[in-house]
């Protein structure tokens, strides 16, 4: 498997290469892109590697006034250690701490697994539960910023053009809330190495009063793509958390299910993965 | 003579002591196939298969003329006999193909890139037809004949090997009975996943025109012999070297066609050849654990005890057989003799079809036979209304009996090893029903298993031979026939010798990689080495000792059987002088009549053949062992946690309690992933999931907490009361785990593994009964 390699150091190398290369994949941690490579005959374009990029804006998560900057490079392990994180988006935390294994933690990054677009990507939906925004840059230098619903397009396909890069990722700090409901579900065999079969990333807040006033609902592996289940969090709007009738689980779970489309796969059947997520989605009510 | 040694203060025996390869193998240091590296040395590939069954027709000339080939072969250019004991195997195929892992071409190139290109530049023409790869299909009067090297064995069309057996007056026992249950038990493939893929060096000198392979066999004087035949050439003109072996577990018993193919590229290219699997290449073509469907019936009398038992057997042999076809030999030991039953009957066929070929696992046969038969137990339990403790434990196996089909056992810790579990799951309560009980269920579940733990006698000999030898320093060498797989063996063989000798550990070398170099033996199967080559290594030493001694007893000027080995040094006990061993090694030899301190011994166990109904007590010893599990259910997802596993095992004597519980929790983590998660799953005869990613093996997060209690009877054929143990505790595992299942869920799964989805179908029909 012959391929060639470019490693640059700063942005303005980083969008040379992106210029004067026409075939070329970013390459990050790598987790995704080699047990792609390994299927391919020839491989018939360069690996752009991130890995040595020292821009700090890639690489930091950083915390501003009302949003947090998460760049590209960001390992899940970074995200796992981070405390704002871990206290303020518990779902976020979650999803990165049950990726794939500790080693693997240390090098897959926030970016490689939205630009991967895995329907079963766990920070990716904890990314979407949350409302994120990409943010992304152009070979010649222009960002611009969309919200991550509107970033994955398909199966393995995103709204990015092949002369740009995602550079961060940037979530909104909700500053009014008094607490928060967050987690993230991942159904699987093993309790590590596992890809999710069927996921669930819930991030709802409440007032003084446990009345929920945001809820961001999203689910993986039981659609082409990630999918944000809006109606469903519509649904617990104005509804104290503390209190909700058994009925309304059932029919907030029903709210979510109307958003999967399953199929059967080696892994689970699409009875499976819809029962399962009828099951979890009532579980975080209860 | 081990029985008055129990009695003494043992100080090795006993002791925990870590592996002594351990280092080499933590550090990297340690030479795996995949390290060797000769001069000159060729990459091999095999081209296999693209069609589970098919016609073809073959064209190598491109090939060839890549550069930097040096060879490339199909059948045509191999004179050959077929392998596998059924001699049904070829090693390269012609003109058909009868499985998705079929040889029919092999590359030997400068570079294993070029090797791996040059397959990619062979063109083969495929004519494919319909497989069959449901065994009940094959057994179809119109069924076309799959494997056509079987010579006839008038067992009947598509089967390998038939087994019948029958103890008791089974009709009468059937009368007897009070409650008759009657299933199916469908049992899944599983694969062995050694870390080290599958790998070979072959070396043909063209000078000495001998052979010699650098092997991961776990049978090095089998190997030889078979090799030799697939080669037709001499036996003693092959030397086998073991490497490293990165994984057994059964699946390097027999020998596979890379292996000739590998030494057939040496023999024509006159260079040493390496061929080394990949990952999924190691998923597709090693042999995996049988899959079968199993229909038991079984009854028992009003006062719970069992009185018959009935299998019928249908195992998917796949395309070739292996020595896998044989595990009927220890499922019948299961039917016929686990908890003691007036009658039984027992028949298996292993069935030919166009799925990948079966091998040889840990257990060989027993987990599944042991899953068939305690669910068995459980659903009689639950019929006849009584405990499932109660009544595993008024037909345990007892001491002095001898089986249906004549296993005596002359020790047996089964009763004990029930109570224990049953005592030990009863009052120790971890997360054990603490969480949301609407959502959660929890249940316990038991099994036990019996299985040879002195051997077994199925080849013309079981024994293996050890050469000792301690140097002028007071260094001993055992040069033993048996080999380390990984399991430790070589470790208990220097403890046995340090307490003979009173020699430390770091003393003691083992030699047991090297047929031109090591005795004879049979080979790693059957749980057999630390009860068989320790028998021989003790054997060895006391012919050794009696040497020392006479020349100790001349030195010291007293008589023999005063003498005891003390700390490195002969010792007469009444008056209180000694002499350095080295000292009289030294004597020995360099005194006249001038003799080295060397002895050879050969250990034949006591077992017999069984005869041809399968009759006979065909082990030194036998294992008994018993678990319980706890499991939690999620009813929500399905998803089964195993929270606890307790194990009381019968092993005779603890000779190293470190190596004992490393193979231990090893071999309950094998059973786990069989009870909950591991399924090489195949479709028309292609594998679906060759790799780590879909082949769910467990990791270490999923390790529930394993709680052992060595039962020790002092079984007087053991080398210091030892048994054999290593298969014995993955067996009963899945079988526990599925009963704990059903008691959480009271519904049962019927299959293995017992899935997330397998389970919440389970409820979901319980609730609709229910409504
Ligand atoms: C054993 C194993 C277990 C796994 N388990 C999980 C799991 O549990 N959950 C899970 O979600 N995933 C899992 N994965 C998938 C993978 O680890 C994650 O998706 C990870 O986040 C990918 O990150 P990376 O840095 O390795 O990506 P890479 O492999 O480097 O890149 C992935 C893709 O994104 C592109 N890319 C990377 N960065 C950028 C960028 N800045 N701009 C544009 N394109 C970019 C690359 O070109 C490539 O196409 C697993 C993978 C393995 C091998």
């Amino acid at each position: 498997m012959k391929f060639n390699v470019i490693s640059p150091k700063t942005k303005t190398d980083l969008l040379k290469a992106m210029k004067n290369e026409t075939y070329f994949r970013f390459g990050a941690g790598y987790t995704d892109l080699i047990p792609e490579m390994k299927k391919m005959e020839d491989i018939g374009y360069s690996i752009i590697n991130l890995a040595q990029l020292n821009d700090q804006t890639f690489r930091n998560i950083k915390r501003g006034q009302d949003v947090i900057r998460i760049g590209t490079l960001a390992t899940a392990a970074q995200i796992v250690n981070d405390e704002f994180i871990a206290e303020n988006f518990p779902v976020l935390h979650q999803a990165a701490n049950c990726l794939a294994s500790s080693q693997i933690r240390q090098v897959a990054t926030v970016g490689g697994n939205l630009c991967t677009a895995s329907p079963s990507g766990d920070i990716s939906c904890a990314l979407v539960s949350i409302q994120a925004q990409c943010e992304i840059l152009s070979e010649s230098g222009n960002l611009r910023l969309i919200p991550i619903a509107d970033f994955f397009i398909g199966p393995r396909k995103t709204s990015m053009k092949n002369n740009e890069i995602l550079r961060s990722v940037i979530v909104p700090i909700n500053v009014k809330h008094h607490e928060v409901h967050s987690g993230f579900l991942k159904v699987g065999t093993r309790r590590s190495m596992e890809c999710s079969v069927v996921s669930l990333a819930y991030h709802i807040l409440t007032d003084k009063k446990a009345i929920i006033h945001k809820a961001g609902i999203a689910i993986g592996a039981v659609a082409p793509t990630i999918r944000y289940a809006e109606e469903a969090g519509n649904f617990l709007l104005g509804k104290n958390i503390s209190s909700i009738h058994p009925d309304d689980s059932e029919l907030f779970a029903n709210e979510v299910l109307k958003y999967a489309s399953p199929i059967s796969d080696l892994r689970a059947s699409a009875w499976y993965r819809s029962e399962v997520l009828f099951n979890i989605s009532k579980s975080i009510l209860e | 003579m081990s029985n008055e040694k129990m009695t003494e203060k043992l100080k090795v025996i006993g002791k925990p002591q870590p592996k002594i390869d351990a280092g080499i193998r933590i550090t990297g240091k340690a030479v795996y196939g995949q390290d060797i590296k000769l001069p000159y040395m060729l990459y091999g590939a095999i081209l296999r298969s693209e069609h589970p069954y098919s016609g073809f027709s073959i064209d190598v000339s491109e090939a060839k003329k890549l550069e930097g080939v040096v060879c490339v072969i199909t059948a045509d250019d191999v004179d050959c006999n077929n392998i596998s004991y059924r001699k049904d195997h070829p090693i390269l195929k012609k003109g058909e193909v009868n499985c998705l892992r079929d040889e029919i071409a092999a590359v030997a190139a400068e570079s294993k890139e070029i090797a791996v290109q040059a397959l990619k530049l062979i063109k083969v023409n495929y004519k494919p037809g319909h497989g069959i790869y449901d065994p009940f299909e094959a057994l179809k009067p119109e069924a076309r004949i799959i494997n056509k090297y079987l010579k006839d064995t008038g067992q009947g069309k598509n089967i390998s090997h038939k087994f019948l057996y029958e103890h008791g007056n089974l009709d009468e026992e059937k009368r007897k009975s009070k409650e008759i249950v009657s299933n199916r038990f469908v049992l899944p493939r599983v694969t062995h996943c050694c870390l080290a893929t599958s790998n070979i060096t072959a070396d043909f000198s063209p000078v000495t025109k001998r052979l010699t392979l650098y092997s991961s066999t776990q049978v090095p004087f089998l190997y030889q012999r078979d090799m030799a035949h697939a080669l037709k050439i001499n036996p003693s003109d092959i030397r086998v070297v073991q490497v490293v072996i990165g994984g057994g577990f059964g699946s390097k018993l027999d020998m596979y066609p890379f292996e000739p193919i590998a030494a057939i590229l040496s023999m024509k290219t006159c260079r040493p050849v390496q061929i080394i699997f990949d990952r999924e290449e190691e998923f597709i073509a090693s042999p995996t654990r049988q899959a079968m469907v199993m229909d038991i019936e079984a009854g028992i009398d009003k006062n719970g005890r069992f009185t018959f038992r009935e299998a019928n057997i249908v195992i998917d042999n796949g395309a070739y057989t292996s020595w896998g076809a044989t595990t009927p030999f220890v499922m019948m030991q299961t039917f016929s003799s686990l908890y003691h039953v007036p009658a039984c009957r027992f028949e298996s066929k292993a069935v030919y079809t166009n799925n990948v070929y079966a091998g040889s696992f840990r257990g060989y046969g027993n987990p599944q036979a042991t899953f068939a038969l305690e669910s068995t137990i459980d659903l009689l339990a639950e019929k006849l209304g009584m405990s499932k403790t109660e009544m595993r434990l008024i037909n345990a196996n007892f001491k002095g009996e001898t089986s249906g089909q004549g296993l005596t056992y002359y020790t047996c810790g089964h009763k004990e090893a029930l109570e224990m579990v049953i005592d030990k799951s009863k009052n120790q309560n971890s997360e054990f029903g603490i969480r949301n009980e609407k959502r959660f269920l929890f249940g316990t579940g038991y099994a036990s298993m019996l299985h040879v733990g002195g051997g077994a006698k199925i080849y013309r000999s079981d024994g293996c031979g050890t050469r000792v030898n301690l140097d002028d320093y007071g260094h001993l060498t055992i040069i033993t026939g048996s080999t380390e797989i990984g399991q430790g063996s070589e470790t208990v063989l220097a403890m046995l010798a340090s307490e003979e000798l009173s020699i430390p550990i770091s003393k003691i070398k083992v030699i047991n990689t090297d047929t031109d170099v090591k005795p004879w033996d049979v080979g790693v199967h059957a749980s057999r080495t630390t009860f068989v080559a320790g028998n021989s290594l003790l054997g060895a030493i006391s012919k050794l000792k009696i040497k020392l001694i006479k020349k100790a007893a001349e030195i010291l000027q007293c008589t023999i059987d005063e003498l005891i080995f003390v700390n490195e040094e002969i010792k007469s006990e009444h008056k209180n002088n000694s002499v350095r061993i080295e000292k009289v090694v030294r004597e020995i030899h360099f005194s006249q009549p001038n003799e080295l301190c060397t002895e050879n011994f050969f250990y034949e166990p006591s077992s017999e053949f069984q005869d041809k109904d399968y009759k006979g007590n065909v082990s030194g010893a036998y294992a008994f062992a018993a678990q319980a599990v706890k499991v939690e259910v999620d009813t929500y997802t399905g998803n089964v946690k195993v929270l606890d596993v307790y194990v009381a095992q019968d092993v005779g004597k603890v000779l190293n309690p470190m190596g004992l519980t490393g193979q231990i929790e090893g071999g309950v983590l094998m059973g786990v992933g069989y009870g909950i998660s591991e399924e090489l799953m195949v479709e028309n005869g292609r594998i679906l999931n060759p790799n780590f990613h879909n082949y769910k093996m467990l990791t270490a997060s999923d390790v529930p907490n394993i709680h052992f209690y060595p039962i020790e009877t002092n079984d007087s054929q053991g080398p210091y009361g030892a048994k054999g143990m290593a298969e014995a505790p993955l067996i009963p595992t899945a079988a526990a785990i599925a009963n704990a299942v059903a008691d959480a869920i009271q519904a049962r799964i019927y299959s293995l593994p017992v899935t997330p989805e397998k389970i919440l179908k389970a409820l979901k029909e319980k609730n609709i009964k229910h409504k």
